[in-house]
């Protein structure tokens, strides 16, 4: 998967929520989603994070962003979306790597 | 897809094969699982193997539904096993093995199954916990404890799944004659009959009673609860 692609698909389904709380904001690649910045709060940040799972589910990637590791890294993979894309290649190359 | 799509755990007997037959009987669709293979035939039934402390095989189970009926209605968490011996006789492997299945279990598959449901902005979750929690039940401390942590976990995916449409909540069924008692002597089990306010086993009927009313649309305002069979409180 192209990281243009991960990113578009990122932007797609954050404004989709953003939409649907009738947030007056559009996403970008530099849009904040994690940390004082942001615009959505913790239980925002849970419903992004459970939609872009499933969004990708449909595109067949199956990808856990709750995993220790993202949770535990220094820099949160979360803060950006352009961080979350990045963190997201990472697993879908791993997947890939695994059913090789 | 207008039937109702159903997760059962724990499929291949006792409580777990009745619910699965019941609904199914309701026209429900009806997706099972425990570690090994069921005999049970319909066409309305799918099955799958596994452990449901092992988080891959039920991420993997969870998705396969998603992806062919598009939802999740209803998790019943049904698997469970029981230690029932003197806590002083228990060694540690089974603490573990009982808290993988009752706790850890219980864990993953409302976590897996609750993120189907939130896209739908509807779902309801049944756990399973048991007598022994209220009644503090000497011989059955670990199985005891791992079905508190069940009933705490109910109490609080109430809370944080409230807002998806999703209600959670628990039944504690008294003695059932299923396998999970057969090692349970008579006497012990007529002291523990004595202790309730209805002094009589509880039936597969008891149990498909409490659970049609957690399921039922009209039960929307309900969440949280902890409901006991046989007058136990």
């Amino acid at each position: 998967m192209e990281t243009s692609e991960t990113k578009k698909i990122l932007i797609e389904t954050t404004n989709e929520y953003f939409e649907s709380q009738d947030f007056n904001e559009k996403a970008n690649e530099d849009t904040v989603l994690f940390g004082k910045e942001s615009v959505l709060d913790s239980m925002g940040l849970v419903n992004v994070i459970i939609d872009i799972e499933s969004r990708f589910l449909d595109e067949g990637y199956e990808i856990s962003l709750t995993s220790e590791k993202a949770m535990s890294r220094r820099n949160s993979p979360f803060r950006t979306i352009s961080t979350l894309a990045e963190f997201i290649e990472e697993q879908v190359t791993a997947n890939e790597a695994i059913d090789e | 897809m207008n039937k109702k799509v159903m997760v059962i755990t724990g499929t291949r007997k006792g409580i777990g094969r009745y619910l699965s037959e019941y609904y199914l009987a309701k026209d429900f669709i009806v997706i099972g699982c425990s570690r090994s293979e069921s005999d049970l035939k319909h066409e309305n039934y799918e099955h799958f193997c596994l452990d449901v402390a092992d988080e891959k095989a039920v991420k993997k189970m969870i998705s396969a539904i998603s992806k062919k009926y598009g939802k999740i209605d209803y998790l019943i968490n049904n698997a469970g096993i029981a230690s029932m011996n003197h806590s002083l006789l228990t060694p540690l492997s089974v603490v573990e093995k009982v808290f993988k299945t009752n706790v850890f279990g219980t864990f993953v598959f409302c976590r897996e199954v609750a993120k189907v449901m939130s896209r739908k902005k509807f779902g309801r979750i049944v756990n399973f916990t048991t007598v022994a929690v209220p009644l503090n039940l000497d011989g059955e401390a670990i199985y005891a404890a791992s079905k508190s942590a069940v009933e705490k976990l109910t109490m609080i995916l109430a809370k944080e799944f409230g807002n998806y449409g999703i209600t959670v909540n628990a039944l504690g069924p008294s003695p059932i004659k299923t396998d999970l008692i057969k090692n349970v002597g008579e006497e012990k089990l007529n002291k523990l009959l004595s202790r309730q306010a209805i002094a009589k086993f509880g039936t597969f009927k008891d149990v498909s009673n409490i659970i049609d009313f957690y399921l039922s649309d009209n039960s929307k305002m309900i969440s949280g609860q902890i409901l006991y069979i046989g007058g136990v409180f």
